[in-house]
C-alpha cells in the first residue's frame, strides 16, 4: 500500500459511486415509461447481430471513411482497456500486472496495444479534420465531440509519454515491444533527464491517464457518449425483422385510456434507449427526404428534442409525477415536423446503432388523431371517404370494379375456386393512370393462365392510409372487415400491385387473424418469367430506370425481383439512380403524405424525378401506384413528359409479351 | 344556454341512386349513411356555442327511422350533449319531419338556438328548417355563413344571390340554417366515440310530439332517374363550319336557342 494506492481509492471510488448514481437515474427513467415492448424473442439471432455490429462494427462501416475512424477508435477502446485495468490493477496494488499470460502472450499484447495507441491517436486527428474541416451538413456542431475527442487524444498521447518516460527509466523486457513508445523515448531521451526524474515523469503521466479515464465515468451519462454504454443493449434489443408491423392497439381493453403518446413517458423503455444510443452522426438526416427538401423534420433532431424532453421532465417521471410531464409537441418538436414524415425508413436503415423513428412519429400521430382530432385539415376528408365508402378517395363502393370491364375478371363470388387472389387497391380501382396498371397485370396473369379472381365491391381499402397517418381506430376497422372477408373465401394466396396493400396484408393483418401467403406483383411476375409461362419477346430500345418503392425495398426488401422482371425485356438497358436499394430516395407518398399537401419547403417528388432524368433513361419503372403518380407528376413538372415515361413494371411486360 | 341542433340522415354523397320497385322512392339497399354536410356545420356551431357558455347543453333532435340514430351518435360523438329521436316512417314529407321536431322542442323546458343546415343534399329542398321556426313561431335566418353572439341575440351574416351577403339581427329565440363556410367541423376524437355510445338518446313516438300520418301532405308518385350522360360531340371543318354546325345543333338538337 503505498500513497498511490489511497489516492486511487479515493478517486476511483467518488467517481464510479457518482457515475453508477447518474446511470442508475437514466435507468430508472427508462422504466418510468408506459409504453410496451416486448424485445428477448430470438435470443440467439440477437446474440449474432450485437457480435456483428458492435464487435464487428458492420453497420457503422456502410459509411467508408467515419466507419474506418469509428471502428479504430471503437477496437483500440477495447484493447487499450486491457491496458488500463492493469494500471489499475498496478496502482492498487504495487508491482500487480498482466505479465502472467506468458511471455509471448503479454509481449503481443503489449505490441498491439502500441499501436492501437498511434491509430487510435490518428483517428482523432482524421475525426477533428472532419469536424473542424470538412464539416458535414449532418454532422453538425457538438461541444460534447469537440470535449470528447479532446479528451480521447490526451489519453492516446499520456500513454505514450507515460511508456516513453517509463522506457527510459526502467528499460522494461518487453520494451522491443512497443515501436511507437520506443520512438516517444527515442525523443524523449534528448531532454536528459536523470532516470529518476523519468520514472516520476512516467507516473504523472500514469496519473494523468487514469485521471481523464476516470473523468469520461462521469462525463459519459450527461453527454451524446453515453452511445458507448447504450448503443450495444441497442443493438442487441432492436425490432429483429425488416419487416417491422406497426404496434396494434387493443382498443377491446378498456383500462387503455390513452391512444399514441402525448407525453414523452406514453412511448417506451425501448423509444428511451434510442435517445440515450444517438450519437448525433447526423446520418438519418443526410438521407431524409423530407429533411432534404426544406421540411422542418430532421431525424436526428426528432430524436435530440425527445430526448431534451424526458431530460426536461427528469424531476416529475422519477418522482413518479407523470401527469405532470409537458407534452410532446412543443416549441422544438412541433406537429408540422411530425407531419413531414414519409414513413420511408431510410433514417432508420441508415442509423449505425438501429434507432427506431418510424415508431414514434406513429405513436406521437396516433395520439394527435385519436385524442386530439389534430391533423392537416385535408385529411378530414380521407377519413370520412374511408369511413364511408372505404377508400380514401371519394368514389363509390359499388363502382370498385370498374376499372376491370370488358376483361372477363370473376369476381370470388362468381368463382371462389383460383389459384391467387388478386387484390385491386383502391388506387388500381379508381385512380385512371393506374387502372391501366392493373388492366396489364390482369393480361399477363390471362397470358400465363393463372386462374385467379378479384373481391370487386367486397374488397374495402386495406386501412393502410389511415393506420400510418394515426387512425388506428379506422385502420382495425376496415383491416377487421377485410379478413373476414378473405377468410370467408378461405383465401390462401394474394397477388397485389400495391406495395402498401402489400405490406400491412402480409405483415399487419396477421395481428387481427389474417394469414395469407402474399406476393408483390413484382416477385408473381419474376416467378412467371423463370417458370416460362410468361416469354417477353418485344424488344424495348430505351434505357430503363427503375424506382424503388419504400415499402417494397427499405420495408419488405424486396429488390432484385423487380430488376429480374425488367431484365427479362430482351435488349433492355437498365440503369440504376444514384441512390437506390436501401439508399434510394423515397416519392413523398408514403406515411399517409399522398393525401397531405406539400406545403412547406420544396417538392420530394421533383427531386426524386430529377435524380431519375439524371440517369437520361427514357422510362422511369415503378412498382407501386403512389410512386406511379408522384413520379409522373414530377416529370409533367420538370416538363418532360414528351421524352420521359413513368411505367409500371407490368405494362412493360404486358406490352412486350404476345 | 338550451342549444339544439336538427340533422338528417342523407346517403352518403357518391352514392349511385337506384329507384325502389313501385319508382316511389329511391332502393336504400347497401346504402352509406351519413350526416347530411350541412348539419355537420349546424353541429360543430352547436358545440362551438356551448363551449363558449358554461353551463350550456347542446342537444340533438332528428325525426325519421330507426336508422337515423346512428347519425345522432355521430354529432354525439363529435360532442352534442344529448339526443332526441322522433320515430316517423321513411316515407315522412319535410311537413310532417318539421312539426314532428317543433313537436318535440315545445316538450323541452325552453330553448336559446336552434341550428340546422341550410338544406339535406337528398333531396335539397331546404324546407324542414323554416317549417320548424314557424311551427315554434320564432325567427329564422337561413344560409348562414357567419355569426356574432349577441347579449340579446344573434347577429348573421347570411348569402344571398349575385354572391353578395347580408347582416341580419335576431333575438333569441331563433333558428339559425347553416351554409359552408360558417365553420370547419370538427373530427370526432377517439375518447368522444366511446363516450357517445353510452349516451342518452331519448326517443318519442309521433304521438308524443302531436302529429300523425295527417301531417303527411306530399305523396310521391313517380320518379324518375336523370337521362345517362352522352358522351361529347366534337365538330369538325373550318371554323364557319363548326360555327354553323354548332348553332344548327344548339337549334335542333339541345333546342335552346
Amino acid at each position: 500500500m503505498t500513497w498511490q494506492t489511497y489516492l486511487f481509492l479515493v478517486l476511483a471510488g467518488s467517481t464510479f459511486s457518482y457515475s453508477g448514481y447518474r446511470f442508475s437515474l437514466l435507468y430508472r427513467l427508462m422504466k418510468n415509461h408506459q409504453g410496451k415492448a416486448n424485445r428477448l424473442d430470438r435470443i440467439p439471432e440477437r446474440i449474432l447481430t450485437t457480435i456483428a455490429n458492435v464487435l464487428g462494427q458492420k453497420a457503422v462501416l456502410k459509411k467508408r471513411a467515419a466507419g474506418i475512424m469509428h471502428a479504430t477508435i471503437f477496437w483500440g477502446f477495447l484493447i487499450i482497456t486491457v491496458g488500463t485495468l492493469e494500471q489499475f490493477a498496478g496502482t492498487l496494488y504495487q508491482g500487480a500486472s498482466f505479465e502472467f499470460i506468458g511471455e509471448g502472450a503479454y509481449s503481443a499484447l503489449v505490441m498491439v496495444q502500441d499501436i492501437l495507441t498511434l491509430l487510435v491517436l490518428l483517428a482523432v486527428g482524421y475525426a477533428f479534420y472532419r469536424r473542424l474541416i470538412i464539416r458535414p451538413e449532418g454532422l453538425g456542431k457538438s461541444k460534447d465531440a469537440t470535449i470528447v475527442l479532446t479528451l480521447t487524444g490526451s489519453l492516446m498521447i499520456s500513454i505514450l509519454l507515460m511508456n516513453g518516460f517509463h522506457i527510459l527509466s526502467a528499460e522494461p523486457w518487453y520494451q522491443s515491444s512497443m515501436p511507437i513508445s520506443r520512438l516517444v523515448a527515442y525523443f524523449l531521451k534528448d531532454l536528459g533527464l536523470t532516470p529518476e526524474f523519468n520514472g516520476a515523469l512516467s507516473t504523472l503521466f500514469k496519473w494523468v491517464h487514469m485521471s481523464i479515464v476516470l473523468s469520461f465515468a462521469i462525463y459519459i451519462p450527461s453527454s451524446k457518449h453515453l452511445h458507448i454504454v447504450a448503443a450495444g443493449p441497442n443493438t442487441f434489443l432492436k425490432t429483429l425483422p425488416r419487416e417491422k408491423a406497426m404496434k396494434p392497439i387493443p382498443f377491446e381493453d378498456e383500462s387503455v385510456q390513452q391512444y399514441g403518446a402525448a407525453k414523452i413517458t406514453d412511448l417506451s423503455w425501448k423509444d428511451a434507449l434510442d435517445y440515450y444510443s444517438c450519437t448525433e452522426c447526423g446520418r438519418c438526416q443526410d438521407v431524409c427526404p423530407a429533411h432534404n427538401t426544406g421540411k422542418p423534420l430532421t431525424p436526428k433532431m426528432l430524436i435530440l428534442d425527445l430526448k431534451n424532453n424526458l431530460y426536461h421532465n427528469k424531476e416529475k417521471i422519477l418522482a413518479g409525477k407523470l401527469e405532470e410531464v409537458s407534452p410532446i409537441i412543443d416549441q422544438h418538436l412541433t406537429e408540422d415536423v411530425i407531419w413531414a414524415c414519409t414513413s420511408c425508413r431510410a433514417c432508420e436503415i441508415a442509423c449505425p446503432v438501429f434507432i427506431e423513428h418510424t415508431d414514434k412519429i406513429y405513436d406521437i400521430r396516433r395520439n394527435l388523431v385519436m385524442m386530439e382530432s389534430k391533423f392537416p385539415a385535408e385529411v378530414q376528408t380521407v377519413f370520412k371517404n374511408m369511413e364511408n365508402n372505404a377508400s380514401p378517395w371519394a368514389f363509390a363502393s359499388s363502382d370498385r370494379g370498374n376499372w376491370a370491364e370488358g376483361l372477363n375478371v370473376k369476381t370470388m363470388a362468381e368463382d371462389s375456386q383460383v389459384d391467387v387472389l388478386l387484390w385491386v387497391g383502391c388506387a388500381g380501382s379508381y385512380d385512371d393512370r393506374n387502372k391501366k396498371v392493373l388492366r396489364a397485370f390482369a393480361s399477363i396473369l390471362k397470358k400465363a393462365n393463372v386462374k385467379f379472381a378479384i373481391l370487386g365491391t367486397e374488397e374495402q381499402c386495406t386501412g393502410d392510409p389511415a393506420r400510418r397517418i394515426g387512425n388506428e381506430y379506422l385502420y382495425q376497422t376496415l383491416a377487421k372487415a377485410n379478413i373476414e372477408t378473405l377468410n370467408r373465401y378461405q383465401v390462401k394466396k394474394i397477388v397485389t400491385a400495391c406495395p402498401h396493400c402489400f405490406n400491412t396484408i402480409k405483415n399487419e393483418y396477421k395481428d387481427f387473424g389474417g394469414h395469407y401467403e402474399v406476393h408483390h406483383h413484382s416477385q408473381f411476375i419474376a416467378q412467371l418469367v423463370t417458370q416460362g409461362k410468361i416469354k417477353p419477346t418485344k424488344t424495348l430500345d430505351e434505357s430503363v430506370t427503375f424506382h424503388d418503392s419504400c415499402y417494397l425495398g427499405r420495408w419488405n426488401s424486396v429488390y432484385e425481383q423487380p430488376r429480374a422482371v425488367l431484365q427479362s425485356l430482351p435488349s433492355i438497358n437498365l440503369v440504376e439512380m444514384k441512390s437506390n436499394h436501401d439508399d434510394s430516395m423515397c416519392c413523398g407518398a408514403g406515411g399517409g403524405r399522398m393525401w397531405m399537401e406539400e406545403k412547406i419547403g420544396t417538392r420530394i417528388n421533383v427531386k426524386r424525378t430529377e435524380q431519375a432524368l439524371e440517369t437520361r433513361a427514357g422510362i422511369v419503372a415503378s412498382s407501386c401506384p403512389f410512386c406511379m403518380t408522384m413520379l409522373t407528376d414530377g416529370v409533367k413538372s420538370k416538363e418532360m413528359q414528351d421524352k420521359v415515361k413513368v411505367m409500371d413494371i407490368a405494362e412493360l411486360i404486358d406490352q412486350s409479351t404476345p | 344556454m338550451n342549444i339544439y341542433v336538427c340533422i338528417k340522415q342523407v346517403p352518403d354523397t357518391e352514392t349511385k341512386i337506384k329507384l325502389n320497385a313501385d319508382q316511389n322512392g329511391i332502393d336504400t339497399t347497401g346504402i352509406k349513411w351519413i350526416v347530411s354536410p350541412y348539419d355537420e356545420l349546424a353541429i360543430e356551431e352547436a358545440l362551438r356555442l356551448r363551449d363558449k357558455n358554461p353551463g350550456s347543453t347542446a342537444t340533438v333532435v332528428s325525426a325519421g327511422p330507426v336508422r337515423v340514430v346512428e347519425a345522432m351518435r355521430t354529432a354525439l360523438a363529435m360532442g352534442a350533449d344529448s339526443a332526441i329521436h322522433v320515430d316517423l316512417p321513411e316515407s315522412a314529407d319535410n311537413n310532417w319531419v318539421a312539426k314532428s321536431i317543433a313537436g318535440a322542442l315545445k316538450k323541452e323546458s325552453k330553448f336559446d338556438v336552434i341550428f340546422t343546415g341550410k338544406e339535406a343534399i337528398d333531396d335539397g329542398a331546404a324546407q324542414v328548417s323554416q317549417l320548424v321556426a314557424e311551427y315554434l313561431g320564432i325567427p329564422s335566418v337561413t344560409v348562414v355563413l357567419g355569426t356574432e353572439y349577441l347579449p340579446s341575440g344573434v347577429r348573421c351574416k347570411r348569402e344571398i344571390e349575385g354572391g353578395s351577403f347580408e347582416m341580419v339581427e335576431a333575438s333569441f329565440p331563433l333558428l339559425i340554417a347553416a351554409q359552408k363556410g360558417l365553420n370547419e367541423p370538427r373530427y370526432a376524437s377517439l375518447p368522444n366515440i366511446m363516450k357517445a355510445k353510452k349516451k342518452e338518446v331519448k326517443t318519442l313516438k309521433p304521438s308524443d310530439v302531436g302529429t300523425s300520418e295527417a301531417d303527411q301532405k306530399i305523396r310521391y308518385k313517380n320518379f324518375q332517374l336523370p337521362p345517362p350522360k352522352q358522351a361529347g360531340k366534337k365538330i369538325s371543318g373550318d371554323p364557319a363550319a363548326q360555327a354553323k354546325e354548332l348553332v344548327r345543333l344548339l337549334h335542333e338538337e339541345a333546342k335552346v336557342v
